[in-house]
């Protein structure tokens, strides 16, 4: 019996650490989840407002004015952007952006989809399957200032407009709450009002405004060309950063969850193997007694 | 009468909320004020003053540039930043103009990017400085009315 409960003894220990290592990682998680929302609520009702015009402007403006605004007749090529994390342990995170984005891909068969990765997990996963990957970008733990994503925006909206793409999607995962995240795809460029359902931060719930019913056309001041080519690449800019904010805030959620599921779960299990222990202490004492009280009554 | 719902937002917050009467907006194009029942508009702003009105009172913000679109009735202002005038830390203001003039004079060989983005950083803490000092020496003017009135 010593044996068994030695065994068990080093099995608690071990989990015991283990348990050590997922707090850390969960108290981790936790701080940067904080600053990660904070930056992400902070941005959402600005990136709504600008989205809520890009679309309007979009729907209200003669698409002549701005090659931003241009529907493509045939889709050839998608540029994918997909934002991912650059380390695991966050339990579904990754594997559901994988998933959307790979379901987009495979429902849009008759385009070419070429990506460009946020974050190692994505790119990894998608070069091992043979996807094509066009350019990658450095995903940080918190992003906080818009300049760190201009690069990306400036390439996607260049390659739009030299109709090396004729769609840019963004792969994100929305940020909804602590404990709900849902991957999203959304369609950035051309900027039309066909995909109203899709836009970010859906928590708040502003409703979308009834713009079908109303006629009317923008007076711009100095001159549309003026106004959309200041105006419409800062917004777009402005949506791929909400986008990066909120994927943040997500895999950090889902990885303080994690922690926190994997630290209650070593707590449950050092309850039943102590319990276990004990037992087994005691059955080996009683044997013990057992057998000198035993030896004694031979003896006599 | 109608009233404009005005709405300014900058990538940090939603800097003011409220249903005003007329408001005055500095666009590339120059001053313009817009009243109730405008035309839709979209414009982009300049670092400078915005000036509204609440029933009888009139309020001051400074912007750093922008955009702003109006329609029915609504007015939304998408702001670089964007503060109220008893906002602005008026010693931080010319601490950061003076730091991007030196820098400006420093660096004349610099590049363009770097040129351009600190010349819009000045002007951007000029138009706060002009427009605190502007209602620095007006409010000591309304105090003084003030007293005289109780008197």
């Amino acid at each position: 019996m010593p044996q068994a409960t030695k065994e068990i003894q080093r099995r608690i220990k071990s989990i015991g650490n283990t348990k050590k290592v997922t707090k850390a990682m969960e108290m981790v998680a936790a701080s940067k989840m904080r600053k990660a929302i904070a930056n992400v609520l902070a941005t959402r009702s600005y990136s709504n407002l600008a989205w809520d015009l890009v679309k309007t402007l979009a729907s209200r403006t003669d698409s002549k004015y701005h090659p931003l605004l241009e529907k493509r007749a045939k889709v050839k090529k998608i540029g994918l952007v997909l934002i991912t994390s650059n380390r695991g342990l966050c339990s579904g995170f990754n594997a559901a952006i994988i998933n959307r984005s790979i379901k987009y891909i495979t429902k849009n068969e008759d385009a070419e989809v070429e990506l460009i990765v946020l974050g190692d997990k994505g790119k990894d996963f998608m070069s091992k399957k043979g996807h094509k990957i066009v350019a990658e970008f450095e995903k940080l733990d918190i992003t906080t200032n818009i300049t760190e994503i201009t690069p990306l925006a400036k390439l996607l909206v260049d390659d739009f407009i030299e109709a090396k793409y004729d769609k840019v999607v963004l792969a994100y995962t929305d940020f909804i709450s602590t404990l709900v995240q849902k991957p999203r795809v959304l369609e950035l460029l051309p900027i039309n009002s066909d995909n109203v359902d899709k836009d970010l931060g859906q928590v708040t719930g502003e409703s979308e405004k009834d713009l079908e019913h109303k006629e009317f056309e923008y007076l711009f001041e100095p001159s549309p060309d003026e106004v959309l080519s200041e105006l419409l690449p800062r917004l777009i800019e402005m949506q791929i950063y909400q986008a990066i904010l909120e994927s943040d805030a997500s895999e950090h959620s889902a990885r303080m969850v994690a922690m926190r599921g994997a630290s209650d779960a070593a707590s449950d299990m050092i309850d039943d193997l102590t319990l276990i222990f004990n037992k087994a202490r005691q059955s080996s004492i009683t044997s013990e007694l057992a057998d000198i009280s035993g030896g004694r009554m031979a003896m006599e | 009468m109608s009233k404009i719902l005005f709405k300014i937002a900058t990538p940090e917050r939603i800097v003011f909320e409220e249903k005003i009467d007329q408001i005055t907006l500095p666009t590339k194009m120059g001053e313009i004020t817009l009243l109730p029942n405008h035309l839709p508009l979209v414009s982009t702003l300049i670092p400078g003053e915005i000036l509204f009105k609440i029933d009888k009172e009139e309020i001051p913000m400074v912007v750093s540039g922008g955009f702003v679109e109006f329609n029915n009735n609504t007015l939304t202002i998408l702001a670089d930043t964007a503060e109220k005038v008893e906002e602005i830390d008026e010693k931080r203001a010319e601490e950061g103009r003076q730091k991007a003039k030196e820098l400006l004079d420093k660096k004349q060989d610099m590049a363009e990017v770097d040129f351009v983005a600190l010349s819009s950083q000045m002007e951007k803490e000029l138009a706060r400085l002009r427009v605190i000092r502007k209602y620095k020496k007006l409010k000591p003017r309304l105090e003084i009315k003030r007293e005289e009135d109780n008197n």
